[in-house]
């Protein structure tokens, strides 16, 4: 997970898109794409994850809890929903 | 507070709908006062919420409508919303007007579902609630802009506080004399075309009223509620037109399900553009502290574990000398009744059946209601969410998820309510499981056993001065006894029959807030008033039948002419008797008061020595007592001989004889077997049954006082006492496992929509029950005689 974050963040000078789940505690971003199957992406969506917003990792790990718009929610995605988000310095 | 709801001619129809977490019910409470009624929808399990008020002269129905964040009809209770918005819900008729409720302070994403109601073209009022939390996070809502832009009311309001009600109020009765309004069309044209089309070819198959809002919601919803509801008439040739029109929407840009979020929040960005701001600074809030903690990896499980502590800590501590109160007063009564009454079958049928028995069970109200309140206070100030947070780690290990645990949770109040919480698990195969495995949760049917075999049978030790007692940690370890069963039983049953991935687990997590005394109090009346419905019919139709087959078909003239020399006697006797009861009072209030022996210090010695003089001086007054009351205790002891043949010559006696060789290897005697079957279709029966059969079979002095006593002196045969701490186990373990609810297993069939499954339950719980209590029994005794060896 560390080494992920690391390469993530090497890659991260040239695009500043990241998956969700390598922000760190306190970190912030935008939501770029939500991907995966339709169902679930339509209710994450519902809730408030889609792209535009900006989301705050509270606590990371799987489940971590994120903050949207002050409102906390927990999330643990299965291995075929990502959600892509671009760092807000 | 059953009054009769205002007729749908004479007042209005108005329904209520928004996000969980958005105060929804303290609103509607708020509005409506007492005036309101819980029931269900015809033919399904959703529960129906109806209230109403009248404010200037006009009468209004508040339709509550169950916490969603989305119409789209993925579960009953959404389509129940969906119908009901449409009129198509016959038991509560055409819909005048709309009540949207949002939390001021998460504006955006509560109006997602905002939009999809505005589509419906019914008369809206828009009410901002959670107003001063806005305010607070310094967000800036202009609500006469956003009324103009949406041309509906928009009413700011603090529901929590009573304030801005009656402009909620006026703004409903207001809305409800509009005339229909012209919905805001997000979707591109194609899209209506294709629903039009589609509404065409259900047409042709029958389906003639069907409207369009309904089309395009199916059009919207891939594998929705309406997939399956809907093209009934011929699913073969709907849904593959269905999936025809998807393909073209998508061809043409328009890509369902995906084009619904992206074009209601663009919409919601456009409106919301000029009329709120969000400060860039985020203020530290009490939720942010209490997080850290509460959802830490270490210190969040820590106090999940202390809470649950703490709260049967503190239910024995209140309870207990509640218990005792109520358990004299039944007495009395039993006392007081049978004293009018002539001995008989009628008087027996009265103080053996009905006090010994219903008496027995309403004995534990308060700490059901104890345990009501504490769980309502968990789920109203927004502990629960963060606790299923932390157990969605252990849950993932057995293959289900976080969203499983709530229903869990809640099984501990009762599987009834848990089982129909399991419709917010949208995985069919984690719902099963977590529908079978949720009676396995201890149930507030269950602590009524627990409490009575501790109490009886396990010794008063206190530790940290009194705050940590044994009679505590054992109710804490039974309680949880099942819930750690279940773990195995869930682990199996995903490798087994339910085999499939650990699905995704996505929950809000609501900032903390005192929990609303209103709501919390009503939910433990609910509940509590349930359990005593439940004692004055079931049970009481149980404890009945268990005394006339205890009763019948021996011959009771002996018996009655003993209690009539008892009676006799006892008025003969009556100053001594006094004299007797207040000597053992005095005796036991000596023994409380005596102070905490410390070694050390040596002037305490003095106070012990009085004290030991005052109690020998009272045992010796008691003894002298005791040797005039002699032919008193003669009667007694013929009126146990009489009744303990009696009994055992009953049909109940004859039946538990036939039975005990399959209980004998519990370690119980034919009146626990006979106990047991007989709460099969409600556990807490078994507190009635006993309650009646040592009512009626003897082992009763002019002491006893209630069942406590009496199942200590309960003996076999041969004079060994039935119960010990193995027996009370093995007990505890049979009832901690056993399926004797009947109820819940005709939920668990109108859930599953089979009998299979509640078959299912029913066998491998009473298997587990039945395995669980003979090595809980032996196991017990076998510690117990290595324990006293060394």
């Amino acid at each position: 997970m560390r080494f992920l974050r690391k390469v993530a963040r090497m890659s991260s000078a040239i695009s500043q898109t990241l998956p969700l789940e390598l922000l760190a505690t306190g970190e912030q971003g935008t939501v770029i794409e939500v991907d995966g199957d339709p169902n679930l992406v339509i209710r994450l969506e519902e809730i408030g994850l889609h792209s535009g917003v900006v989301v705050r990792m509270i606590q990371p790990g799987s489940p971590c809890i994120l903050e949207i718009n002050h409102q906390r929610y927990s999330f643990r995605f299965d291995e075929s929903t990502q959600v892509f988000v671009d760092l807000t310095p | 507070m059953v009054e009769k709801v205002p007729s749908q001619h004479l007042a209005r129809t108005v329904a209520v709908i928004g996000n969980p977490n958005t105060g929804k019910s303290t609103l509607f409470s708020a509005l409506t006062g007492v005036h309101s009624r819980i029931g269900n929808y015809p033919g399904v399990t959703v529960e129906k919420k109806l209230g109403w008020f009248e404010f200037e002269g006009q009468s209004v129905r508040l339709v509550d409508l169950p916490g969603t964040y989305s119409l789209s009809p993925r579960s009953i209770d959404e389509m129940v919303s969906v119908d009901v918005l449409l009129g198509r819900q016959p038991d509560v008729g055409p819909i005048d007007a709309v009540v949207c409720i949002t939390d001021a302070s998460n504006l955006e994403r509560n109006l997602y579902v905002v939009s999809q109601v505005l589509d419906l073209g019914l008369p809206t009022v828009l009410v901002l609630n959670m107003w001063d939390v806005a305010v607070d996070r310094g967000i800036q809502i202009d609500p006469v802009e956003l009324a103009r832009r949406l041309e509906i009311a928009v009413i700011p309001c603090e529901a929590h506080r009573r304030r801005q009600l009656d402009e909620v109020r006026r703004g409903i009765i207001q809305a409800c004399q509009l005339p229909q309004r012209t919905p805001p069309d997000l979707f591109p044209q194609t899209f209506h075309e294709e629903a039009r089309q589609l509404q065409t070819a259900f047409q042709q198959f029958g389906n003639q009223n069907l409207p369009i809002y309904l089309i395009e919601r199916l059009l919207l919803d891939v594998g929705g509620q309406l997939e399956t509801a809907l093209t009934k008439p011929n699913p073969a040739e709907l849904l593959t037109r269905l999936k025809a029109a998807r393909e073209r929407l998508a061809t043409a840009g328009c890509r369902v399900p995906g084009i619904e979020a992206k074009l209601r929040y663009g919409w919601i960005k456009q409106l919301m553009q000029g009329v709120m701001t969000v400060p860039d600074k985020r203020p530290a809030t009490v939720t942010d502290t209490l997080d850290r903690w509460l959802t830490h990896k270490f210190w969040g499980l820590l106090a999940f574990c202390l809470t649950m502590f703490l709260v049967f800590q503190s239910i024995s501590t209140v309870a207990e000398p509640l218990m005792k109160f109520f358990e004299v007063g039944q007495k009395q009564v039993g006392g007081w009744v049978g004293s009018l009454l002539a001995p008989g079958p009628l008087r027996s049928l009265i103080v053996d059946g009905v006090i010994a028995g219903v008496g027995g069970i309403l004995v534990f109200l308060p700490q059901i209601c104890l345990l009501f309140l504490f769980i309502a206070l968990l789920e109203d100030c927004g502990y629960m969410a963060r606790a299923a947070f932390l157990m969605d780690k252990l849950m993932t290990k057995v293959g289900l998820s976080g969203k499983s645990f709530v229903p869990l949770m809640s099984s501990f109040a009762c599987a009834i309510p848990g089982i129909m919480a399991t419709r917010t698990i949208e995985n069919r195969r984690d719902r099963m499981v977590t529908i079978l495995i949720a009676p396995l949760m201890s149930c507030s049917a269950r602590a009524p056993v627990y409490w009575l075999m501790v109490a009886a049978f396990f010794p008063t030790v206190s530790w940290a001065g009194g705050w940590v007692t044994l009679h505590a940690i054992m109710m804490f370890v039974m309680t949880f006894f099942g819930a750690v069963v279940a773990i195995p039983i869930a682990w199996l049953l995903k490798k087994t029959l339910f085999k499939s991935e650990t699905p995704p687990f996505v929950m809000e997590l609501p900032a903390y807030k005192w929990p609303s005394p209103g709501i919390v109090l009503h939910r433990v009346f609910d509940r509590a008033s349930a359990f005593v419905l439940r004692a004055g019919t079931l049970i009481l139709a149980t404890s009945i039948l268990i005394w006339s087959a205890s009763y019948f078909p021996s011959d009771h003239r002996a018996e009655q002419q003993v209690l009539v020399q008892i009676q006799q006697a006892e008025d003969q006797f009556s100053s001594q008797l006094e004299q007797k009861s207040q000597l053992r009072s005095r005796r036991e209030l000596l023994l409380e008061d005596q102070p905490v022996p410390v070694q050390s210090a040596a002037e305490s010695s003095a106070p012990i020595e009085a004290l030991a003089a005052q109690l020998a001086e009272l045992d010796a007054q008691l003894a002298e007592l005791d040797t005039q009351l002699q032919p008193l205790h003669e009667l007694f002891e013929t009126r146990n001989q009489i009744s303990e043949r009696l009994l055992a010559d009953s049909y109940l006696g004859r039946f538990g004889k036939w039975i005990e060789p399959v209980v004998k290897p519990l370690g119980w005697d034919w009146r626990i077997g006979v106990g047991v079957l007989a709460s099969f279709p409600a556990r807490e029966v078994i507190v009635a049954t006993l309650g009646t059969i040592y009512s009626l079979g003897g082992d009763v002095d002019e002491n006893s006082q209630g069942l406590q006593s009496a199942l200590k002196s309960a003996t076999w045969p041969d004079g060994r006492p039935v119960y010990s701490i193995p027996v009370a186990m093995s007990i505890m373990v049979f009832f901690a496992l056993c399926a004797q609810c009947a109820s819940t297993l005709m939920v668990i069939r109108r859930e599953t929509n089979h009998w299979g499954w509640a078959l299912f339950t029913f066998v491998y719980m009473t298997l587990l029950a039945y395995i669980g209590a003979w090595i809980a029994f032996n196991a017990t005794g076998w510690l117990m005689t290595f324990s006293g060896n060394s």
